[in-house]
C-alpha cells in the first residue's frame, strides 16, 4: 500500500480546487485579516501526513479554532474527500484511540492522554478516503471537460434557421410550424422560403456581422479556456493516470484502524522512536501511521527517472513537482546538508534538480545554468545562514539585558522583517513549512533559539516559518 | 416530470344540469375541459384523480348560468430542460425528427443527431449508421434528453438531443 502517489494526488487536487474555498460565511466582511483563503490546502496537506486523526488534535496541531477547522471538515466531507466518525466516548474510548496512536511506543504509557478526559464527550474523527478521492476527482475534470466541448460543439445550443428571402429568423422551438407534409425542409412562414441552418455557411454570411462576431469571440474563448485548463490541469491528470493503477490505501472505519494499530503495537515494537504520544500531542507527529511502519515511499514518476533517481535519491529527497518553479525549491532535507553540499561540488544536487524539471526543461544548457545557480545559491544560503546565526547571537543578548521590559513589539518586528528577507530569496517558504519538523530533527539548537528570541509566540504560521527558515 | 397536484377553477355549469346529478356533472364535465388540456405554468393535466372540495355557486345575472369553484387533485406531467425522456418518433425530415412522449411534442435537429447518422430520404425517411445498425425513422422509440421548453400560456414544446451518451434508439420497429 503506498500512499505517496495519493498524497500528491490530494495534494495537487487541493491546490487546484480548493485553494480559494474561505469557511468564512458570505456575510461576514472579508478583511483581510478573517481572509483565511489557502486555509484549506494546509488542512488537507496536513491530512496526507495522517490517518485517522481526532479533530480537536488536528485542530491543535494546526493550530486553529475548532469550529473553524469543524467546518471546514464539514465542507470537505461534503466534497467526498474526507470521512469523519463520531462517537461519544468515556476516558477509555478516548484511550483507545491515543493508544492506537501511540501504538507501537511502550503500552503501558498510553493511558496518559486519555486520562485528561474523564467525561462522555462527542469525539469526531476524520480521515481521507483515497478511493473516492481518486472518482471525485476524475470525475469533476471529466465534468469540467464535458461542459466546455459540449458548449464548443454548440451541442445543448438550439440550433436556428434563417430564411434566404426575407432573413427572418427562426429557432428549433418554432420546428413544429415551419414543416410541411409535401418535402423535408422548413419554410418560411412569410414567403414560403426554404430555410437553412444557421451554422451552415451561406447563413453564416447572411446574418447580420455583429452577431457573428460575436459567437466566434465566444467560440474562442470557450477553446482557449478548454486549453488552459488542459494546461493548467495538466499534473493532476498525469498524477491521476500514475495512480490508476495502484491499490489505493485503505484505512477502514475508524474500529477497525484503531484494533489493527493495535494488533500492530502487539506484534513488533520496532520502530517505535517516532511515535512517541507526547511528542504527537503536541506536534507534527500527528498521528504518526503505527501499522504501517515508515512511509518511505519511493514514487513512480516514469521509467527513466526511476534509474536515475536510484543513484542521486540516497540522500535527497524527491521535490513534489507543485514546488518547483524556477528550478530553486529544495526541500529541508537538502537545506540540511547544505554545508556538505557546497564543498562537494554540488554534483548529487544537481542531478536531483535536473531529474525533476526533466519533464519541463531538457536541454543541457538549461541544466548547466541551473547547477551554477544551485552552487551560487548555496553558498549564499551559507552566507545568510552565519549572518541569521550572529544577528540571533545579538538579539539574545539584547532580549537578556532588558528582560526587564520585554520589548516584544521591536524584537518581533525585527524577526519578521528578517523572515520578509528570506522569502524574497525563496518564494516556497510557505508550502513547506509545514512538513518541516517531520523529516529534520538535528537543528534542536536553532529552534530553541529562536523560541527564546520571540518575546512572544505571535501565532500560528509565521511560528512554524520562522523554525523553519532557521534550519536552512 | 409528473405531479400531483390541486389546482382550482371556476365550473360555469347550464341550469338544465341542476337536479339528483349536478355534482356528478359538474365533475363529468371538469374531467371534460380540464384533462388533456396544458397550461404553461403546471404543464398537461394527465388524469383528474379527485375533488377536494366544491364551492357554493353564484347564480350569473341574466343566464342562470352558475358558476361553482372547484378544488380538484390531478396528475400533470410538465417538462423541464435536461430531462431524459423516451419518446415515439412521429416524423423524419432533413432538417431532424419529431417525436412524442404522451403529450409532449419533441423536435431533435439534424445536428443534434450523432454525427455517423446519415438522413437517408424515400418512402421511409431515416437516419442511418454507415453500418446500417441504427435506425431512426417513423415510430422508432428513442431516449432523448431535453435540451429547451418553449413555454406559452396552452402549449408546451420542446427540443432534445440524442448526442450524449445513453442516448439514441431504444427500440427499432423494424426488428421488432
Ligand atoms: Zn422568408
Amino acid at each position: 500500500m503506498s500512499l505517496e502517489p495519493f498524497n500528491r494526488l490530494v495534494k495537487l487536487a487541493a491546490r487546484a480546487f480548493y485553494d480559494d474555498i474561505t469557511t468564512k460565511g458570505d456575510n461576514q466582511p472579508k478583511t483581510g485579516r478573517s481572509d483565511n483563503r489557502g486555509i484549506s490546502v494546509v488542512v488537507l496537506d496536513a491530512l496526507t501526513r495522517r490517518q485517522w486523526v481526532r479533530e480537536e488534535d488536528l485542530a491543535k496541531d494546526l493550530k486553529l479554532h475548532n469550529k473553524q477547522l469543524r467546518r471546514m471538515l464539514r465542507f470537505f466531507e461534503e466534497e467526498k474527500l474526507i470521512t469523519r466518525d463520531h462517537r461519544k466516548e468515556t476516558a477509555k474510548g478516548a484511550k483507545i484511540f491515543s493508544a492506537a496512536v501511540a501504538a507501537t511506543n511502550d503500552f503501558h504509557h498510553t493511558g496518559k492522554e486519555g486520562e485528561e478526559k474523564v467525561k462522555l464527550h462527542t469525539h469526531s474523527y476524520c480521515c481521507l478516503d483515497y478511493a473516492q478521492i481518486y472518482d471525485v476527482v476524475r470525475y469533476r475534470l471529466h465534468r469540467m471537460r464535458k461542459k466546455l466541448k459540449d458548449e464548443l460543439e454548440n451541442k445543448n445550443t438550439i440550433q436556428e434557421y434563417i430564411c434566404p428571402n426575407c432573413s427572418r429568423r427562426y429557432t428549433a422551438l418554432d420546428a413544429i410550424r415551419l414543416v410541411t407534409p409535401d418535402d423535408d425542409y422548413f419554410h418560411c412562414e412569410n414567403c414560403n422560403g426554404e430555410l437553412v441552418a444557421e451554422s451552415d455557411k451561406l447563413a453564416a454570411q447572411e446574418a447580420g456581422d455583429g452577431d457573428d462576431n460575436a459567437r466566434r469571440r465566444r467560440r474562442e474563448k470557450l477553446k482557449s479556456m478548454l486549453q488552459k485548463m488542459e494546461e493548467q490541469l495538466k499534473p493532476l491528470a498525469d498524477q491521476l493516470t500514475r495512480v490508476k493503477d495502484l491499490p489505493v490505501p485503505e484505512f477502514g472505519n475508524l474500529q477497525a484502524w484503531e484494533a489493527r494499530a493495535h494488533a500492530h503495537a502487539r506484534g513488533g515494537l520496532g520502530d517505535g522512536s517516532s511515535n512517541d504520544p507526547s511528542k504527537s500531542s503536541q506536534g507534527y507527529g500527528g498521528t504518526p501511521m503505527p501499522f504501517l511502519g515508515d512511509t518511505k515511499v519511493e514514487v513512480a514518476f516514469g521509467k527513466e527517472e526511476d534509474l536515475k533517481s536510484e543513484t542521486a535519491s540516497t540522500s535527497l529527497k524527491v521535490l513534489p513537482p507543485w514546488m518547483i518553479k524556477q528550478g530553486m525549491n529544495l526541500s529541508k532535507e537538502q537545506r540540511g546538508e547544505v554545508k556538505e553540499e557546497v564543498k562537494m561540488d554540488g554534483t548529487s544536487t544537481s542531478s536531483t534538480v535536473s531529474d525533476d524539471k526533466k519533464s519541463s526543461v531538457n536541454t543541457d544548457d538549461k541544466r548547466s545554468i541551473q547547477d551554477e545557480y544551485v552552487k551560487a545559491y548555496y553558498a549564499a544560503l551559507l552566507k545568510k545562514q552565519q549572518e541569521l546565526e550572529e544577528a540571533s547571537k545579538k538579539q539574545q543578548e539584547l532580549l537578556i539585558s532588558n528582560t526587564s521590559n520585554m520589548d516584544s513589539g521591536t524584537s518581533s518586528a525585527r524577526q519578521v522583517g528578517m523572515k520578509f528577507k528570506r522569502e524574497e530569496d525563496e518564494g516556497d517558504e510557505d508550502v513547506e513549512w509545514e512538513e518541516s519538523n517531520v523529516t529534520s530533527n538535528t537543528n534542536e539548537n536553532y529552534k530553541v533559539n529562536d523560541l527564546n528570541v520571540q518575546a512572544e509566540p505571535s501565532g500560528g504560521d509565521e511560528d512554524e516559518d520562522d523554525i523553519d527558515w532557521e534550519e536552512g | 416530470m409528473f405531479f400531483h397536484i390541486t389546482l382550482e377553477r371556476n365550473m360555469q355549469l347550464h341550469p338544465r344540469h341542476f337536479g339528483r346529478n349536478l355534482r356528478e356533472n359538474l365533475i363529468a364535465k371538469l374531467m371534460k375541459d380540464v384533462e388533456g388540456t396544458c397550461s404553461g405554468r403546471h404543464g398537461f393535466v394527465v388524469a383528474i384523480t379527485g375533488i377536494e372540495n366544491v364551492g357554493k355557486g353564484l347564480i350569473r345575472d341574466g343566464t342562470g348560468f352558475v358558476t361553482f369553484p372547484v378544488k380538484y387533485r390531478c396528475v400533470v406531467f410538465r417538462p423541464f430542460k435536461g430531462q431524459i425522456l423516451e419518446a415515439v418518433v412521429t416524423m423524419v425530415n432533413k432538417m431532424g425528427f419529431f417525436a412524442e412522449a404522451g403529450p409532449v411534442q419533441i423536435f431533435v435537429s439534424n445536428h443534434l443527431i450523432p454525427d455517423d447518422m446519415e438522413f437517408q430520404s424515400g418512402d421511409m425517411p431515416n437516419y442511418t449508421t454507415s453500418d446500417g445498425s441504427v435506425k431512426i425513422q417513423k415510430d422508432s422509440e428513442v431516449r432523448l434528453k431535453l435540451i429547451g421548453t418553449r413555454v406559452d400560456a396552452t402549449e408546451i414544446f420542446c427540443i432534445g438531443t440524442i448526442k450524449d451518451d445513453f442516448l439514441g434508439v431504444i427500440n427499432d420497429p423494424t426488428t421488432a
